[in-house]
């Protein structure tokens, strides 16, 4: 408390960077969301269940847009970051929304189709959708963008080959990415394996209790926003 | 502080000193005073507007279909606590983010209380059922403190909570007359008065003439009528589909009418840029002043408020300060009735 009219010292009333986080409701993204929020950010976060984005939010301190929506529907891309640009930013985008396909993975020779292409339209298109969007702002900003990624990207884990090969899509477009633009940060981070729904379904019906939860990486996190290394791949 | 937009003195016989429906009257009975800018009024050659005097149940032939009444749905706690053995009480104002709380004390004064200056850092008050209130450190000029209690906040409130009440009030109630008939979600530590006169009946009414109705959720702190100050964060959600059906309504001429000032603090913290809002979730320390102005909401249905009260300064910026000023010299002499129990007023 610093006099009069001043907001208390929890660090809720903050305006300043303002971070576009997908995916953001639970696990890693609502980890790194409340990481940024505490940290002063403001966000604006997305979720396909906006009744769950709704709740985790409720929780954040500060003061954050949430839109309920898909990232593979081009509307609600653009309304994330035509809200972003209105609200004066974005300088920073985390690409952090995936799904990882059929729970179990099916191996390549038996992969449907169609669910691939799905895995491909939300975990490579959507997020380099929302870069294009985002890299007039950015670029002006010296802002940056953070594609969440894998060992699963760079490692032939069988049955991994769908969101394995969509990761590595996700890693080589976050290089040439880096090459092109200059003026924005370019991170492709792997947070390792979490105890998060998604590692669930990768390991159905396996104690997943020995994961760190998704809070344990966002010291590592921020700490790379601060830090602001070349672009290039982050284990966190 | 600047100075005040509106000072009046307010006769003390003009204090709503119980629920309506305790002077005989319905929920809905309540007296409507409107005021009207001139953009608003009907030509009638006055720049400031127009000053007319309703019953609340007139309200569906004062807005037009497309309007909309954005309502917060939070429902009162019974969020003062005795301290035993004691002429002290707590109000519990705020949950902050990190599960401590904004708390005042307050003293017995009369059939009421008045504010409690003997706090300092590390006091430690019993509460009822073996709990324990400690003060951490002073949030504002010797009246808000952070506080850490030892059990759940929420149920220590509904076993030993009452209602927070001041001074004009000589009795307590309960709870239901501190509840509107939008109160879904339990959280605000005083009521938000403004809804109070709504009955059911005449929602439905409001509905079949073409009014529409949209949802925030503002948790509201204490405001001591003794102490002028400015508002302090509170918690708040503007949910999507009130987003989009503000923005929607805004676009085909409807007005934004907010059902008092903690509506019109939630929807102009989730403006973004000139006259939209984006669904929105967290806190607000965001103060409505003339020099700000409204960017969101195009109405504002309210009590009458204190002499000097911040909040006045939020309805100067929505109706402008000649035609709040004369709305408030009709209401003095009119006899409108002020406080969370008293008449209404709609500023167009």
């Amino acid at each position: 408390m610093s006099g009069p009219g001043r907001a208390p010292s929890v660090g809720f009333m903050d305006h300043g960077r303002i971070a576009v986080i997908t995916g953001a409701s639970r696990g890693l993204g609502l980890a790194l969301a409340t990481g940024l929020a505490q940290d002063g950010w403001q966000l604006i976060i997305d979720a396909r269940d906006g009744d769950a984005l709704a709740a985790a939010a409720w929780n954040l301190p500060g003061r954050h847009v949430l839109l309920p929506g898909d990232v593979t529907d081009p509307a609600h891309r653009a309304a994330l970051i035509e809200t972003a640009t209105r609200a004066g930013g974005p300088d920073l985008l985390v690409n952090n929304a995936g799904i990882l396909g059929p729970s179990p993975q099916p191996n390549l020779a038996g992969y449907p189709l169609p669910a691939l292409r799905e895995v491909y339209e939300v975990n490579v298109f959507g997020p380099l959708a929302l870069s294009q969007l985002a890299l007039p702002a950015l670029r002006s900003r010296g802002g940056a963008i953070v594609n969440v990624t894998s060992d699963a990207a760079v490692e032939p884990y069988p049955g991994w080959g769908g969101y394995g090969s969509a990761k590595a899509a996700v890693e080589q477009a976050s290089q040439v990415l880096a090459a092109e633009e200059p003026a924005v940060r370019v991170w492709w981070v792997d947070p390792g394996d979490l105890r998060t729904r998604m590692h669930q379904e990768a390991f159905p019906g396996e104690d997943i209790s020995d994961r760190p939860l998704p809070e344990t990486v966002v010291p590592a996190f921020l700490k790379l926003l601060a830090d602001r290394p070349e672009s290039g791949r982050v284990r966190l | 502080m600047t100075a005040p937009v509106l000072d009046f003195t307010l006769p003390a016989e003009l204090e709503a000193h119980e629920p309506p429906e305790a002077r005989g009257l319905a929920r809905d009975g309540v007296r409507l005073l409107v005021g009207r800018g001139a953009t608003a009024a009907q030509p009638s050659g006055d720049p400031t507007g127009e000053v007319s005097h309703h019953g609340f149940t007139d309200l569906p032939g004062l807005l037009r279909p497309g309007d909309v009444l954005v309502v917060n749905v939070s429902g009162t706690l019974p969020a003062a606590v005795r301290v035993p053995d004691s002429p002290l009480t707590v109000h519990f104002s705020t949950e902050l983010p990190d599960g401590r709380w904004l708390v005042e004390l307050r003293t017995a004064a009369g059939k009421a209380t008045a504010p409690y200056a003997g706090g300092s850092p590390g006091r430690r008050y019993p509460l009822p059922g073996g709990a324990t209130l400690i003060l951490r450190e002073e949030y504002s000029r010797g009246r808000l403190w952070y506080g850490d209690v030892d059990v759940a906040v929420p149920r220590l409130l509904d076993r030993y909570g009452a209602p927070i009440r001041y001074g004009y009030v000589p009795r307590p109630w309960p709870l239901p007359y501190y509840q509107t008939v939008f109160a879904t979600v339990p959280g605000s530590a005083e009521m938000p008065s403004a809804a109070r006169p709504f009955s059911d009946r005449l929602v439905t009414r409001l509905v079949s003439a073409g009014i529409q109705f949209a949802p925030i959720l503002l948790h509201t702190g204490v405001a001591s009528p003794e102490a002028h100050e400015r508002p302090y964060p509170e918690r708040f959600a503007v949910p999507e589909p009130t987003a989009r059906l503000v923005n929607q309504a805004r676009a085909a001429g409807g007005r934004i009418v907010a059902v008092g000032t903690k509506v019109v603090r939630a929807l102009e913290s989730a403006a973004i840029g000139a006259g939209t809002v984006a669904a929105t979730s967290g806190w607000t320390d965001l103060v409505i002043t003339p020099e700000r102005g409204v960017r969101v909401v195009d109405g504002l249905l309210t009590g009458l408020h204190e002499p000097r009260a911040s909040h006045l300064d939020m309805l100067a910026a929505i109706a402008g300060t000649p035609l709040l000023t004369r709305c408030y010299a009709e209401a003095v002499a009119a006899g409108y009735l002020w406080h969370e129990f008293g008449d209404v007023n709609l500023l167009l």
